[in-house]
């Protein structure tokens, strides 16, 4: 560890000045974008944007949406991703080709896959006949409240090998002997589980939730391959406000609900952060 | 029965390891299913994928799509029709691998850097530089793009290539990344070094640089990916250039008005992709394995 050295400085230099240049000058100059109201005069209005938006219906339809697909998606990888590397674990050192099919889909991009996709849930295709032969009724996929299917099974699919090496590597650090330990103890699968592994996986697990949580409230691509640029109501996300806002050039607009939902955003990781650091106490 | 079974063995297994590998392999076969089936229809003439692409979007309920597997007849046509004939898609395809090939240089320049500062260091502001970036970590793209826009705008660099790649060079995610292995390096291999009297910068250069070779491998290729997928920014940040859309945002159409040629784009879309994967693949696993992630 180097101590007082003036040349750390010069290794900040680039990555620093292009973070407060594109990121943390515009976002504090911004707050003051939000508070005026965007006419010639750029007259200060105070909260006025903010009451608007969280009475704009749009705005509204668009958080709900992405919210509900970033409530489904993040705990669905993260359940999966845990379930997987658990089974991958208890083949160690065999299942490599498991594991590395797994992760494949993460360096894919989703975009090429979009065809697939359509062929697949299309109403006469492969995954409608699977549905019918497990005796439900044919399904208009590509429609509606039901185009969230395809959507959040592409998030999936791309995101879960990731989380899988995370948890994997998490349980592989685990040391041997304490299991050993609790089999001489007379402990069963469940109490191995519960006693040893989740307590040992709590940090990972709180990452993984949030680097899926994070990925999957910028959900937009998966929208915009499977619904198009102008998507049913029911998968109509903030990304969608926000686009169709910025092209009618409507900054103010933009820039509040960025604002709005950036808040809501930190309020939610930093409740999970307080979670995490009771659950660790009490486990320990 | 199993607790039996594991009281005696080392590890649970036996029987149960065969449900496990059956699970693992039904798992396996869907993550890989739509990427061979999408080479597989590479291969197909134009005008089956046409006639086959047509099918779509009945909704008569005695009518199926077939499911194909082989082409009635193997054909290059369509490698053909987008590499020789028609290279509007080509085109794409550059302007994808040009902004890719920008931003990971612009990152290989930046971050490790940083994130060597970061980490090897003690200063006075350290944590909360490092705070600042787990903030921006944090915030979708929904919300960055709005200060992105602002600078980009008073500095005139909206709707030029710039505005795609730019921004990307101080991706947050991948500085944690890389500080978090570098903090796990043991102090014994810098002091070695500094008992022979190289500097801060010799230091970054000859030993922890190559030292990271794992961590900086999966962060290009996490980066590579999160590149060749680009939507998000040069659909906002290029809305009115058209002719600089890298082809992941094209698609869309590309599948809208099915030409028959839409198979082979998505194939030569996913074969540098595969590159990176194989290449890569040691990396990622031995980079997530030695960082200290939490």
């Amino acid at each position: 560890m180097f101590t007082k050295k003036k040349s750390v400085w010069l290794f900040l230099m680039p990555g620093g000045l292009g973070l407060m240049l594109f990121y943390i000058v515009p976002f504090i100059g911004g707050i003051w974008y939000s508070l005026t109201d965007g006419s010639y005069r750029n007259a200060f209005v105070g909260l006025k944007n903010y009451i608007d938006i969280w009475q704009n219906p749009m705005y509204l339809l668009g958080l709900k949406n992405t919210m509900l697909l970033s409530l489904i998606c993040a705990p669905l990888v993260w359940v999966l991703s845990f379930a997987i590397a658990s089974l991958l674990n208890r083949l160690r050192p065999q299942g490599a080709f498991f594991r590395n099919s797994v992760l494949l889909p993460y360096l894919m991009p989703s975009s090429a896959m979009l065809l697939i996709w359509l062929v697949a849930f299309d109403y006469g295709g492969v995954v409608n006949r699977l549905w019918v032969a497990l005796g439900f009724g044919r399904v208009m996929w590509l429609q509606g409240a039901a185009l969230r299917a395809p959507i959040i099974l592409l998030f999936v699919w791309k995101n879960l090998g990731f989380a899988v090496i995370i948890f994997l590597a998490a349980l592989q650090a685990i040391p041997e002997p304490l299991y050993d330990f609790a089999r001489l103890e007379g402990a069963g699968f469940f109490r191995q589980t519960f006693g040893i592994t989740l307590p040992m996986i709590v940090p990972t697990a709180f990452l993984v939730i949030i680097l899926e949580w994070i990925n999957a409230f910028k959900i937009f691509k998966e929208v915009y391959f499977i619904g198009g640029a102008y998507p049913d109501e029911a998968v109509y996300t903030l990304q969608n406000y926000m686009n169709n806002m910025y092209g009618k050039l409507n900054y103010q607009n933009v820039t509040t609900a960025a604002y709005s939902f950036a808040l809501i955003v930190f309020m939610l990781f930093g409740a999970l952060f307080l979670t995490q650091r009771q659950l660790l106490k009490r486990l320990t | 029965m199993k607790r039996q079974a594991s009281k005696i063995e080392y590890r649970p297994g036996g029987s149960s390891k065969w449900l496990t590998r059956g699970l693992l392999m039904g798992l396996a076969t869907l993550m890989l299913i739509p990427v061979i089936v999408t080479f597989l229809y590479s291969f197909f003439s134009p005008e089956e994928i046409k006639a086959f692409m047509q099918t779509r979007g009945s909704f008569d309920a005695d009518k199926w799509m077939e499911v194909k597997l082989s082409p009635m007849l193997f054909s290059l046509t369509q490698y053909y029709e987008i590499l020789i004939r028609d290279t509007s898609i080509l085109r794409m395809f550059v302007n994808s691998a040009f902004y890719t090939v920008m931003i990971l240089l612009g990152q290989a320049a930046v971050i490790p850097m940083m994130a060597y500062g970061l980490s090897r260091f003690r200063f006075r502001g350290r944590d909360a530089i490092f705070f600042v970036i787990i903030m921006l970590m944090l915030l979708p793209f929904q919300v960055t793009m709005v200060p992105n826009v602002l600078t980009l705008r008073s500095i005139g660099l909206l709707n030029t290539v710039w505005a795609v790649i730019l921004p990307m060079w101080f991706a947050p995610f991948y500085i944690f990344l890389i500080r978090q292995f570098m903090l796990g390096l043991p102090n014994e291999l810098l002091e070695a070094a500094q008992v022979d009297g190289a500097g801060t910068f010799r230091c970054y250069w000859h030993i922890v640089l190559p030292v990271c070779r794992p961590i900086i491998g999966a962060a290009v290729a996490l980066s590579f990916a999160d590149c060749w997928n680009l939507v998000e920014q040069p659909m906002t940040y290029l809305s009115q250039k058209m002719e600089l859309q890298p082809l992941s945002v094209m698609f869309n159409q590309l599948a809208a008005s099915s030409s028959g040629i839409e198979f082979a784009g998505a194939a030569i879309y996913m074969l540098p992709a595969l590159f990176i994967y194989l290449y890569f693949l040691k990396d990622i696993l031995a980079g997530v394995q030695l960082t200290e992630l939490k």
